[in-house]
């Protein structure tokens, strides 16, 4: 385990992510780099990426929450080194998320009204699954919710994002870039040290799937909102769209011409994949939510 | 801002410079960098560290009572200026005690 | 290059903004730990060390590693009560702080030929430190704010400073290393919990007996602690670990004794 764990320290943490690809970063993206004028001058289309940074930001918040909190719960210090670095990476998701609100255009004053007005209910229903968890003391389906189901959401979110933005926005997109970086540590470490401690206590198993059913139909709740409410703005956005720019790829979709029914299969089906295949490697069978 | 005697000491020593204005304002320095290296790169040369006995403070420095690191502004430092000391993160004024400007933390 | 900014013309809210942020703090780490390895330069000589000079630096560390797996759990847990998001990223720039110093004392640890620090750390902990965690680790589960800052960031961290500074000024290069990246850490640490504190205190007046009345209970087992470790070092004479921390409460208002 130990040696295992090695890979996770934080001198690692530190080569790879801020002497690494976060070296000459300003709040994750390149200095200078600006958001992109099309989408700040079109009203629906800056609307639509506060409602979808708001999401990130209480996404992130929670996981700031989630992460700190496992730290007292963990077993062993190698795993708390471990979680520290983690707990720093979700700050810093929280304040770059922050700080793209501030870039467009939202007042330091209106942060919390912001958040409070485009928030998704069900979102928030999501991270109380999962904080409540942390807050029994229970490692193992904290580890799970956070590093597998919440983490796993979000590596999904962030690559489809970084899809659609790659050439719109690369300012957002390289911003993503490092989130992605981060959460493919966040999403290993979950799997390989849970993996260990579930055999050791398989007992756990039908209240942590439990736990994963509803995390995930509040997850499906919120794709389907959020879909929902874009869909006349992606259609607008790819009407804009400079016809001379290639596709966008997401698991074999071209973004730039999919609707937004589409591209909520996609995310959902992709995000439903990952959990099975992730949870089936740590011996717990993925639930769907109950009808 | 223009201001011609910082560009007369752009090309300055280690040391920082100072002149005396005609009008008998601030003096003005240009600040070196000075090797520390606690916070980001753009406010590196705004702080050096305490050398102890035999130190001593110019007139655009200040000893953080906090931390005990020197801060230093590209102005010479008068009673009732605020200071602040970013390794540390404490918001200072000057004050004088005994003759000495002393920086004392306001809260 | 950077472009120069001089920090005293911002506004205290962005001079705030400015320091709290993770960007303040990888921009400053990356001034002392890049190119570094477990917090020193890999190529520094190691140092022959007598029988009981290595026995008393091995205590000394497995006790730092005792303070700063307290400050690692104790700092997370304030995270989820922390007064403004700010505040909340400034501590979790602590926590991953604290981490890399349990884990750059750990690596020095090994390095001195312990082969399980883990169990080493435990057996040789000092019990006033032990129960110094456990009362800060209750004022956290309470999420006690005022009471968390002044037990850890004042009391600990203050201790910490001085008798780390102490230390690294007659260790041997490696530890001296180490422990000089440590103190650049602190300096951040012990500012954001006498300024938060101090904040509080003038918009809270009223708590000023009851954080007396904690820290009169919590400093002696700090010091107690912290003066074991000096004298062990043979520091004792030349270094007063309470001064800098006693310095602090001055400031804070607080009396003496």
């Amino acid at each position: 385990m130990s040696d295992f764990l090695s890979a996770f320290s934080i001198q690692s943490w530190l080569e790879s992510c801020p002497q690494g690809y976060l070296d000459s970063t300003e709040y994750g993206h390149r200095p200078g780099e600006k958001e992109s004028e099309a989408m700040l001058d079109n009203e629906d289309f800056l609307e639509q990426e506060i409602r979808t940074t708001v999401q990130l930001v209480l996404g992130e918040r929670a996981a700031l929450a989630a992460s700190s909190g496992l730290i007292n719960l963990a077993p062993d210090d190698p795993s708390r080194m471990f979680l520290a670095t983690q707990t720093l990476d979700e700050a810093r998701h929280v304040e770059i998320f922050t700080q793209r609100l501030y870039d467009l255009g939202v007042k330091k004053s209106d942060l919390d009204g912001t958040l409070a007005n485009y928030g998704n209910p069900n979102l928030v229903k999501f991270a109380e699954v999962l904080l409540e968890k942390i807050d029994k003391g229970d490692f193992v389906a904290g580890v799970v919710g956070q590093n597998i189901v919440l983490e796993g959401m979000a590596f999904s979110v962030f690559e489809m994002m970084h899809a659609t933005n790659e050439i719109a926005n690369p300012k957002f997109a390289h911003t993503l870039s490092g989130t992605i970086a981060d959460e493919r540590r966040h999403v290993g470490f979950g799997e390989n040290r849970i993996g260990s401690l579930l055999q050791a206590q398989p007992e756990k198993k039908p209240e942590i799937q439990k736990m994963q059913q509803e995390m995930t139909a509040h997850m499906l709740a919120v794709f389907s909102d959020s879909f929902a409410e874009s869909e006349e703005v992606i259609q607008e956005v790819q009407t804009s769209a400079d016809p001379d720019a290639g596709p966008a790829m997401y698991q074999g979709v071209d973004l730039n011409t999919a609707d937004s029914e589409e591209m909520e299969a996609v995310l959902s089906n992709t995000v439903i994949g990952e959990f099975k295949t992730r949870l089936a490697r740590i011996g717990l069978e993925y639930l769907p939510p109950a009808a | 801002m223009d201001d011609p005697l910082l560009e007369l000491n752009k090309a300055g020593s280690e040391q920082p410079e100072a002149r005396n204005s005609s009008d008998g304002a601030r003096q003005r320095f240009v600040l070196g960098e000075t090797g520390f290296n606690e916070v980001p790169r753009k406010y590196r040369k705004f702080y050096r560290k305490w050398q102890g006995e035999g130190d001593s403070l110019a007139l655009n420095e200040v000893l953080c009572p906090v931390c005990l690191v020197v801060i230093r502004s590209s102005r010479e430092l008068r009673v009732g200026d605020r200071v602040y000391c970013m390794p540390c993160m404490s918001r200072l004024i000057v004050t004088r005690e005994d003759g000495i400007l002393l920086a004392k933390v306001v809260y | 290059m950077s472009e120069t900014v001089e920090p005293h013309e911002l506004s205290q809210e962005d001079f705030l903004a400015e320091v709290h942020s993770f960007q303040f703090w990888l921009e400053a780490v990356d001034g002392y730990l890049g190119g570094t390895s477990f917090g020193c330069d890999p190529d520094l000589p190691e140092q022959t060390f007598a029988g009981e000079e290595l026995e008393f630096l091995i205590t000394t560390l497995c006790n730092y590693c005792i303070g700063e797996r307290a400050a690692l759990e104790a700092s997370s847990g304030m995270i989820r009560f922390a007064p403004d998001p700010e505040a909340a990223i400034f501590l979790a720039t602590q926590v991953v702080d604290e981490g890399r110093h349990l884990e750059v004392f750990v690596h020095r640890l090994k390095m001195l030929g312990v082969s399980d620090p883990w169990t080493e750390i435990d057996q040789r902990a000092n019990h006033s430190l032990l129960k110094f965690k456990d009362r800060l680790l209750e004022f956290v589960d309470q999420r006690d704010w005022e009471a968390s800052l002044l037990v850890q960031n004042v009391i600990l961290e203050a201790m910490e400073f001085s008798a780390f500074q102490a230390h690294a000024a007659s260790a041997d290069p490696i530890t001296a290393a180490v422990l000089t990246g440590v103190v650049k850490d602190e300096r951040r640490h012990m500012g954001f919990g006498e300024n938060d504190l101090g904040r509080k205190l003038l918009h809270a007046p009223h708590t000023r007996s009851r954080l007396n009345q904690i820290a009169r209970e919590l400093n002696t087992l700090a010091l107690s602690t912290f003066s074991e470790i000096a004298e062990s070092l043979g520091l004792q004479g030349e270094t007063d670990v309470s001064a800098n921390y006693l310095a602090t409460m001055d400031r804070l208002g607080f009396p003496h004794g």
